[in-house]
């Protein structure tokens, strides 16, 4: 007998919206988790996924790539590549593994929701596949992570760190949170979907593996392709979802929850993936900065898709795009600078000539962000190590838990966003932070930053107090990766500062 | 007396700090705490002649020295700007 095509059974077949008989449909629905927003169950059943996979073609295809991830592994386990790596890329594959590991992991059980609570069988099918990618992407990443135990431990934080209260693990646990875990099976596919996967997740994966290959980290280089690539397919549940919210009348909502979720998401890629980009990826090998990366696929791609899914820019477009050259010039200085408040050693990434590549891509960078390195630089080279240590500690955003920043130096320009209640004030590193609070402060207020927790006695007064909250033994505090052998250059490192620097 | 945290962002620095000061504080006396603390760590030393005044952030005008925190009626990370008088 032969076998049926796809396209002959394959709309027949995720056909699941069977009629209940012995629960109702509240019940098998809650609203709570399976938000219909009032548009009628037909209208559901005709989200229409644009990549179509079979089971079994998803299984075989999942298998292959696993296969070629870890052939290549396997094949370049002994080439010593982290060993020989430089400060630079062992900082970013730190913060890379211990930010991202966990969070595919959890995604999981968003897709999850999305499987069991969504109103269109279509979506459901496609979530399925959407959990299975989020297991094995914990999974794969955990694995390649873990290689790199026996050379440096920081990389247990990459199993550790979303059980921590650290203040960065507490900013983009709360930000996955809001968009994904704490939401309706409708709200988080396009909170998640739109607002994570499709507006950065699935380019940055393009575009730090294409930076991993120059680099010669090709293990890095092809688990991240293989990741990309069920990224790039379950990004695309989003868009059904909001053509159908459109369509029904509900486009105020999903114009609402692409800007929520788009905002909280840019923040987080902002100060974890715009560091990566702007400092840690070795000057020999960036091209483009993040604010090409931002310009070109996000402002302008991402944009395209949101208007020709008949939604509008979010509100706050020109605010994004002054951001885009600013706040993560600033956050770096604060990764920096609190670099014990880390887990991995941070590079500050501002030597001469990368102070020239950051002038070149963001002009008028030595005036502003520049001038607070010049006093750090200053500092380092008089052995003043002391003082590359602020005493106060900064002022955390109340909605993305990143710090409150604004432009430095020459040009200085403070930025501050703040709300009151019950006699509590609640700061703001921007107005779309703002925003999203004042949309739903009762969702918002009981949180607690860092700095809150150590002002309302949460922390102890002890200066190992605040490590300890955090998870952090003395060993798991950051230091500087190059042993502060860069104010001169690379260069110029001593043979035994390069020795003690890269380990 | 009491511990009283503000928020403060001194001229040239990239972002705010909290700084605990005694609620008995004058303001000319915050303004000197936060640039004992910022000023030679993120941003380089003023010039000599340089006054340093405060502003609530968002406002034009300078606070009065001589205020205390307590009298000022701040809340508790109220926003101060510390910054050159020109």
């Amino acid at each position: 007998m032969a076998l049926l095509q796809m396209e002959e059974w394959y709309d027949l077949a995720r056909e699941t919206n069977w009629t209940p008989r012995y629960v109702p449909e509240d019940e098998l629905y809650p609203l709570p988790m399976s938000n219909d927003f009032g548009i009628p169950v037909e209208k559901w059943e005709s989200f229409d996924e644009p990549y179509k996979v079979t089971y079994r073609d998803y299984v075989q295809s999942q298998r292959d790539k696993d296969i070629g991830a870890y052939s290549v592994k396997a094949a370049l386990a002994r080439s010593d590549f982290f060993r020989k790596a430089s400060p630079h890329w062992k900082a970013l594959l730190a913060l890379h593994f211990s930010a991202v590991c966990w969070a595919e992991f959890h995604s999981a059980s968003a897709f999850a929701r999305m499987t069991r609570f969504s109103r269109s069988p279509g979506m459901r099918n496609m979530a399925t596949f959407g959990t299975l990618d989020e297991i094995r992407h914990g999974q794969i990443q955990i694995y390649f992570a873990y290689e790199f135990l026996k050379h440096d431990a920081v990389f247990d934080w990459c199993h550790k760190s979303s059980k921590t209260e650290n203040w960065i693990i507490i900013s983009l646990r709360h930000a996955l949170d809001d968009i994904a875990h704490t939401r309706d099976a409708t709200s988080a596919a396009i909170m998640l979907n739109m607002g994570l996967e499709q507006a950065f997740t699935n380019l940055q994966f393009v575009a730090l593996s294409a930076d991993a290959a120059k680099c010669g980290d090709h293990t890095f280089a092809t688990m991240l392709q293989s990741i990309q690539t069920d990224e790039a397919r379950h990004a695309q549940i989003g868009e059904p979802m909001v053509r159908i919210m459109v369509e029904n009348g509900r486009k105020k909502e999903a114009q609402q929850m692409v800007e929520i979720a788009f905002w909280r998401m840019w923040k987080q890629f902002s100060a974890l993936s715009g560091i990566g980009m702007d400092y840690y990826t070795p000057l020999e090998h960036r091209e483009s900065s993040l604010k090409d990366f931002m310009e070109e696929w996000v402002i302008g791609q991402f944009g395209r898709t949101v208007e020709a899914l008949g939604l509008d820019l979010p509100w706050y477009w020109d605010i994004l795009k002054h951001d885009i050259s600013t706040f993560h010039h600033a956050n770096q200085i604060g990764v920096y600078v609190y670099r014990a408040t880390e887990w991995w050693r941070p590079i500050a990434g501002t030597s001469p000539e990368e102070r020239e590549w950051l002038e070149e891509k963001y002009p008028g960078w030595n005036a502003t962000y520049g001038k607070c390195w010049d006093t750090i630089a200053d500092n380092i080279r008089h052995g003043n190590y002391d003082k590359t240590v602020p005493v106060a500690p900064p002022l955390i955003c109340n909605m993305c838990g990143l710090e409150v920043t604004g432009t430095a130096g020459e040009n200085w320009q403070p930025v501050n966003h703040h709300v009151d209640i019950d006699d509590r004030r609640y700061h703001f590193c921007s107005e779309p932070c703002k925003w999203i609070f004042e949309l739903e402060p009762e969702r918002y207020k009981g949180h607690k930053s860092i700095i809150d927790r150590v002002f309302d006695g949460t922390i102890g007064p002890e200066p190992d107090d605040f490590y300890e909250y955090m998870g952090q033994s003395p060993a798991e505090r950051g230091v500087d990766g190059y042993d502060y052998q860069w104010i001169d250059g690379y260069d110029d490192l001593s043979s035994d500062g390069l020795k003690r620097a890269v380990g | 007396m009491a511990d009283f945290p503000l928020a403060v962002n001194v001229q040239g620095d990239y972002g705010y700090k909290v700084v605990v000061v005694d609620s008995h504080c004058t303001i000319d006396e915050v303004i000197k705490t936060a640039v004992d603390q910022i000023v030679s760590v993120l941003v380089a030393p003023f010039p000599e002649e340089a006054v340093l005044r405060a502003r609530v952030h968002g406002a034009t005008r300078p606070l009065d020295g001589s205020l205390t925190v307590r009298e000022a009626g701040f809340i508790q990370m109220e926003a101060l700007q510390i910054y050159v008088e020109e």
